[in-house]
């Protein structure tokens, strides 16, 4: 991805690890509370993931030399940047180097135009494996396009892979033409074959798109899917409230505005929503050996990039260059696009430690479906957005995982640094 | 035979060419061939770009203590395979991959190297782990029941020492004493006693057979497993075979006592084998040898001697030192295999031992069929029925030996 900048990464880790380094200055024991609270999976979850070749074990006193869990070493390729993927919004206006991209008008129609070509790349998964993929424009997961509810989304579709492909949106699409499956409108696009699909931007809430190919398996695993973010249009909410809320009683003009207010916050070309801090993450897992099991589980793709780099699982821990937690700043609210794209595995699922957040079942109703939970699960496919609010925590690590420990020891993993 | 091409004698000068380099020629251009090969690569368009797929495998494990677990890995591939994870439980553990002191995470062709993973295991509580390679690929490991593995130490070997002493030295000399009794018998008898301990080695030569196969699975693909076994078992044939004819290429035929030897001899690279499956039972944390499985090979083994002494109840008796030489051969080997199985342990070397024992068996069995048919009737049913017994006792007394 042209957009990322090695060179940025490193000096965001830099100042993130001075940052933390002042922040944690003269507060060891608060530090070690926080991380001590973390315990997942016992001893070994407390002692977090670590850079394991420079983690000697020696801990809980040199007694003994019990090792910690996680990946060892640093991801060495370059092509994509989990931290840079969680914020990377495809509006048209604005977006990645390597998605063309525009917005235009046909008489009062907005057009939000895309390209995405479809590749075979290697990617790296967890440090030192690679993984053949098949994305959209050379990423795992492919571009997060970011549009407002009645838009048209348009995406010319060139498929420059080996195999044959198809995009599918999970948008309400009253045209089969459309819908990206062999048996309707184009079929599965051989290569360097190229169609135009269209599809109105609706229902609001976050959405997902994938290939559509047989076997469908192989090509969705493979990482042939991606975000679409239908933010809800302000003024439709206030012309017809009870589509999006899931309530039957008197609309009182209050609740209205509640509700315009919400969908403000939601829409990315208002400025209500600066006050939130928006990220995307893709439940993901690579199945390396081809014996339908994943190896490796990750949000956005690579194992543990969230993680801490380094640790001796006494609340002593360094950021690494590539795996490094989410830096969040405590008094914005944090939103999470989360899409389950597992494949093998029935469910995945989000839970966050020392906090419970609101839950959005596909973000299509602007009042949360489930309130104050701490996890939520998810089938394939289905997707939500949670809203986490760490105003009162005070700063350090906060993890959150799947809650398959499973999951979670083979990758999905990870904390935000609450600053 | 000379013939003649035109008053030519090819056969001094074929083409005219001296005898030694008639002799080197065809090396020579087979050389330029097989160069020419590898300049003009004409197989290259037939050759995708396929890869050759990592073989690596892990031979076994050691657990030096509480906290730690070793891999044994070998990279059988002509190609390096890098190790860049790997999984204890399911789970991404940290760990170090060893070679010759040094850390690595690229292990060369034909190369072999340590997995050194901290974890706190639970005596008993099988363990799964996974090497993740750099491409994906999967090496699975069980550790079935993890014990601690004892290490090298003075102990160690004395503890071996005294259960090669009590399975193999004991019982064999013990077996040896029915010598007097064995010659106190007719000839009938005596057949049908010899006949029986070939019995003893055709069953021994069929358990430690299977055996090697089973051991060959776990040999690294490189060293070709199966095939080393079939090499240990013909050669060791034909080693001793070729041995026993110059011995005897005086008087035509082995004397009984040459034969006697060469049981003991079969006998001991057999104990050998059984002394490896000991020690390296040792080695991975097995210690279970229990009385009962010490009892159960000294009844196995006591079975050995009158198949070593058989061979020498007709004409002189021989001096004493022979006796203690021949059980010597016979059961001292169980100590050494112990000591090698314990410290040195690899599964090509625990093949190919118990190949060599099969082989050394077979030709035994070979010599011990001609000693009987010189001196009798080879198929009577008496001998038959000794033979049978033969293969009866070891079926029965095997059954107390399951290592």
């Amino acid at each position: 991805m042209p957009s990322h900048d090695y060179k940025t990464a490193g000096a965001m880790t830099k100042t993130l690890e001075e940052r933390l380094v002042g922040a944690l200055k003269g507060e060891s024991i608060d530090r070690r509370t926080v991380l001590g609270g973390l315990g997942l999976a016992g001893a070994a979850g407390i002692a977090g993931f670590s850079g394991g070749a420079s983690a000697d074990g020696d801990h809980g006193g040199g007694d003994s030399h019990h090792g910690n869990f996680g990946a060892v070493g640093e991801y060495s390729g370059n092509q994509f940047d989990p931290h840079e993927y969680l914020y990377q919004f495809n509006t048209g206006y604005d977006g990645q180097e390597n998605v063309t991209q525009e917005v235009y008008m046909e008489g009062d129609q907005r057009i939000r135009r895309f390209e995405l070509n479809a590749v075979d790349i290697e990617i790296e998964i967890a440090p030192g494996i690679t993984f053949s993929a098949w994305s959209y424009n050379g990423q795992v997961p492919g571009p997060t396009l970011r549009v407002t509810e009645g838009d048209i989304i348009e995406v010319e579709f060139t498929n420059l892979g080996r195999h044959a492909h198809t995009i599918h949106p999970h948008v309400k699409n009253i045209n089969p033409a459309m819908d990206g499956i062999p048996t309707n409108g184009p079929g599965v696009l051989d290569t360097g074959e190229s169609y135009t699909y269209r599809w109105k931007a609706q229902p609001c809430g976050v959405q997902f798109y994938h290939c559509h190919s047989l076997p469908l398996k192989e090509h969705i695993h493979r990482g042939l899917y991606g975000v679409i973010i239908v933010d809800p249009d302000p003024e439709r909410v206030r012309e017809n409230p009870r589509d999006y809320i899931n309530y039957d009683g008197p609309m009182t003009d209050d609740l209205v505005s509640q509700l315009v207010t919400k969908a403000e916050s939601r829409n990315h070309e208002y400025d209500e929503g600066e006050d939130v801090n928006e990220m995307v993450m893709v439940m993901n897992g690579f199945d390396t050996n081809f014996d339908g099991d994943n190896e490796v589980y990750a949000a956005n793709t690579r194992a543990f990039a969230y993680g801490v780099g380094d640790t001796d699982g006494k609340g002593n821990w360094e950021p690494g260059e590539t795996k490094r937690p989410i830096q969040v700043d405590g008094q914005q609210l944090q939103r999470v696009y989360l899409v389950n794209a597992i494949e093998f595995d029935a469910i995945n699922s989000f839970h966050t430690h020392s906090n419970f957040f609101d839950y959005y079942d596909h973000g299509t109703m602007l009042t949360p479906t489930l309130k104050t939970v701490d996890t939520v699960m998810q089938c394939q496919a289905q997707r939500g957005i949670l809203e986490i609010d760490y105003s009162d925590h005070e700063p350090g690590l906060y993890m959150f995982h799947a809650h398959q420990s499973e999951f979670a020891e083979l990758g999905w993993m990870s904390f935000f640094e609450v600053v | 035979m000379a013939r003649s091409d035109g008053g030519t004698n090819t056969v001094n000068k074929p083409f005219g060419l001296p005898r030694w380099v008639a002799a080197i020629l065809p090396i020579a251009l087979l050389a330029l061939v097989i160069a020419g090969f590898f300049v003009a690569t004409p197989f290259a368009g037939l050759q995708g770009s396929g890869a050759p797929l990592p073989d690596v495998t892990v031979t076994h494990h050691t657990i030096p203590n509480d906290d730690t677990i070793v891999l044994h890995v070998v990279n059988n591939g002509p190609e390096d395979v890098t190790i860049s994870q790997v999984l204890v439980g399911d789970a991404y553990w940290n760990h170090q991959v060893m070679q010759g002191g040094e850390e690595v995470r690229t292990i060369g062709a034909r190369e072999s190297a340590q997995v050194v993973i901290p974890y706190h295991w639970n005596p008993g509580w099988d363990l799964e782990t996974a090497l993740v390679l750099n491409d994906g690929t999967t090496i699975h490991h069980t550790i079935v029941a993890p014990e601690q593995s004892p290490g090298v130490s003075g102990d160690v070997l004395w503890t071996l020492a005294i259960i090669g002493l009590f399975v193999g030295v004991i019982p064999v000399a013990l077996g040896m004493l029915w010598f007097p009794f064995m010659q106190s018998m007719s000839d009938r008898a005596l057949h049908a006693i010899l006949a029986f301990s070939v019995g003893i080695l055709v069953f021994l030569a069929f358990d430690a057979g299977f055996e090697a196969f089973e051991i060959a699975e776990q040999v690294p693909g490189a060293f070709e497993g199966q095939l080393l076994v079939v090499l240990g078992i013909l050669g060791a044939l034909l080693i001793v075979q070729a041995v026993t004819k110059w011995k005897s290429s005086g008087t035509g035929t082995p004397s009984g006592l040459w034969i006697a030897y060469m049981v003991a001899l079969g006998i001991g690279l057999h104990n050998l084998a059984e002394g490896l499956a000991i020690g390296s039972a040792f080695a991975i944390g097995r210690v279970s040898l229990g009385a009962f499985l010490v009892v159960g090979f000294m009844l196995h083994n006591v079975t050995e001697g009158p198949a070593v002494v058989a061979p020498v109840t007709r004409g002189s008796r021989p001096s004493l030192g022979h006796f203690m030489a021949m059980g010597a051969l016979a059961g001292i080997p169980v100590i050494f295999g112990g000591w090698i199985g314990s410290f040195a342990f690899s599964p090509t070397l625990g093949a190919l031992f118990l190949a060599i024992g099969v082989g050394a068996i077979l030709q035994v069995v070979w010599e011990i069929g001609g000693l009987i048919s010189r001196n009798g009737q080879l198929g009577s049913s008496l001998n038959l029925l000794g033979f049978l017994a033969g293969l009866v006792v070891m079926y029965a007394t095997d059954l107390l030996v399951v290592l």
